[in-house]
């Protein structure tokens, strides 16, 4: 199998071991780079398919790494950031990161991003945008086709703004989005800036969808940035 | 800075002259329409004099008042009329009299001033004082309730290192998990500093924002799972969907600090339930368990940080900074936050506001 190179920018030398560590168990080639300066010049001659970052470097802003980046390579960078920082998150996401991390995780959710990250990136590379077969997580399924979400096989009915909403999260299951990009997508470009109405229709998706909405295991919030929803369970 | 005196400035030479402009109007009412007796031209300028010079800063504009008071009684109420004629006799007597009113009023302004600047001054220190005391509480408390599980980590890290061999796989396994109990422990600690250092960033304003309830309680839930993933939570949601405004980072805090508390400290023997109410004016939230219950000698001091100290001593560390962070969340919020006990355990309840009516 041809491994994935993931290229790992973290200064802490204890985290970037542990993270190396984990991700060669896991069958990963990894690098690291412990400065920005190290992480670009490492990044343009591995070519890696995946770049794991922390915005804190002690030479450079997290930020213009990921614009360096991202003006010659659209592989998949997942950012590593402190909680409390969601302003931070949300400008790395926007500046063309896509997922982040906070600080502190464990492995599950490193492998869990690093995996949606990947699919993602292969699915835009591969095909048209659109998932070719059904989302499935437990017990919820969306045929995309048919526009049709079922729980348990039970038909659940959703406004054409709900479904629109959980079918753009769905397609991207697995990865964050912000709200900014939901809005952009579901109300278009000239949306309002307040999310409010995407925040209260998710609200009532929630009720619809969600056993316990106090417990959700399909749409998770990420408080601040936006919604991720539950890794597709039929890939790969 | 620069801008301020500027603004004084202004505020100082429009009072001048608007009061001076309402003096002369009352007085050359008084004089053609009332009556023509002349003390009560000089009483009517003193009056707009002493005034000028209590509401303005320094002497200057209590000078210019006196000085231009005096031009202005020359001018228009001495004979002749609306002439200025500085040869009358008395008239340096009347200056000189206007002047050192005008300076002793002055005078007595800048020291009152000046005295209650330093007063606040001195209110200020004393806050600061009182702030400052309980920083070094709260950072005593906390060093004292971090060390515990820092030597527990030190302890069985170092132990799996030296008698690495002499162990089986059981006990391996039992240290990993202590150390992993204890870091996550020092980790829901060091949220709730930072939960502190939030509030006393923005000062009393706190950054609010439109949160919808089901989320921030969704949030709360999940991330306190993900540390106690035994615990046992019921909640009844309203139906209606609320979005009231908060700092949501902060409220999570206090509902996984209430939560923590009811499933560990309280061995509670039941789910706890947090129940979460629509009232009127603000939306209530309530966390009940069903365990020990508190203690009720204790019940007026449980929320300033001391209810661990002076409880029995099993009480789990850090349960009573918790709980006083909790307090200064919602008190930040404009909330209220209460505690009592029930028939079978003990039971939090807070507010919080649904509208914004502090801004």
């Amino acid at each position: 199998m041809n491994k994935f190179t993931i290229l790992v920018i973290e200064d802490e030398k204890n985290i970037s071991d542990f993270i190396s560590k984990s991700l060669t168990y896991q069958g990963y080639r990894v690098c690291c780079a412990y400065t920005g300066k190290e992480a670009l010049s490492l990044a343009s001659s591995l070519c890696p398919d995946i770049f794991l970052l922390d915005l804190g470097l002690p030479d450079m802003d997290g930020m213009e790494i990921i614009k360096q980046i991202r003006s010659w390579s659209g592989r998949p960078i997942i950012v590593v950031s402190a909680r409390t920082q969601e302003d931070d998150k949300v400008r790395a996401l926007d500046a063309g990161a896509d997922d982040y991390l906070t600080k502190p995780f464990g492995t599950s959710e490193l492998m869990a991003r690093i995996r949606a990250s990947l699919r993602n990136s292969s699915r835009l590379h591969n095909d048209h945008g659109l998932p070719l077969h059904p989302y499935h997580a437990k017990d919820l399924k969306i045929d995309f086709f048919k526009r049709i979400i079922t729980i348990q096989g039970e038909p659940v009915h959703l406004t054409p703004i709900e479904y629109k909403i959980v079918a753009f999260l769905a397609q991207n299951s697995g990865k964050v989005m912000t709200y900014s990009a939901v809005m952009n997508n579901v109300w278009g470009p000239y949306a309002e800036s307040d999310n409010k109405i995407l925040r209260v229709n998710m609200a009532n998706i929630r009720r619809k969808l969600e056993i316990n909405p106090a417990e959700p295991v399909y749409i998770f919030t990420e408080v601040g940035v936006g919604y991720r929803m539950a890794d597709d369970e039929d890939n790969e | 800075m620069k801008k301020d005196t500027i603004q004084q400035l202004l505020h100082d030479l429009t009072a001048t002259a608007g009061l001076l402009l309402l003096t002369t109007i009352l007085t050359f009412l008084l004089f053609f329409r009332v009556s023509d007796n002349p003390i009560n031209i000089a009483l009517f300028y003193i009056v707009g004099i002493i005034t000028i010079a209590r509401y303005t800063n320094g002497y200057f504009f209590g000078i210019f008042a006196s000085v231009f008071g005096i031009i202005l009684i020359n001018c228009f109420f001495t004979y002749p009329y609306f002439n200025i004629d500085f040869s009358l006799p008395d008239y340096p007597f009347s200056f000189l009299c206007m002047l050192t009113l005008s300076l002793i009023t002055s005078t007595t302004t800048s020291h009152m001033k000046r005295q209650t600047k330093a007063l606040a001054a001195h209110e200020k220190q004393l806050l600061e004082a009182e702030k400052e005391k309980m920083r070094a509480n709260l950072l005593r408390a906390i060093s004292h309730d971090l060390r515990t599980p820092l030597t527990s980590i030190l302890g069985a890290s170092a132990a799996m290192d030296e008698h690495w061999n002499n162990y089986d796989n059981t006990e391996h396994q039992e240290l990993i998990r202590h150390i992993h109990d204890d870091a996550s422990w020092l980790l829901n600690m060091v949220e709730n500093l930072l939960s502190v250092t939030h509030i006393q960033t923005e000062g009393s304003k706190l950054k609010t924002t439109p949160e919808i309830v089901d989320e921030v309680v969704a949030e709360s839930v999940t991330r306190l799972k993900k540390r106690l993933p035994d615990s046992e939570i019921h909640v009844t949601l309203p139906t209606e969907i609320l979005m009231i405004p908060m700092d949501a980072m902060l409220i999570e805090q206090v509902l996984i600090n209430l939560m923590e508390n009811a499933l560990i400290h309280a061995n509670t023997k039941h789910a706890v339930e947090l129940i979460v109410e629509d009232q009127n004016e603000h939306v209530q939230f309530r966390i009940i368990d069903y365990g020990i219950g508190l203690n009720e000698n204790y019940l007026d001091h449980i929320f300033d940080g001391t209810y661990s100290l002076a409880a029995s001593s099993d009480v789990h560390k850090g349960f009573g900074i918790g709980l006083s962070i909790c307090q200064s969340i919602i008190t930040a919020h404009h909330g209220t936050i209460t505690a009592k006990n029930h028939s079978a355990g003990a039971e939090f309840t807070f507010t919080l506001p649904k509208e914004n009516n502090h801004e």
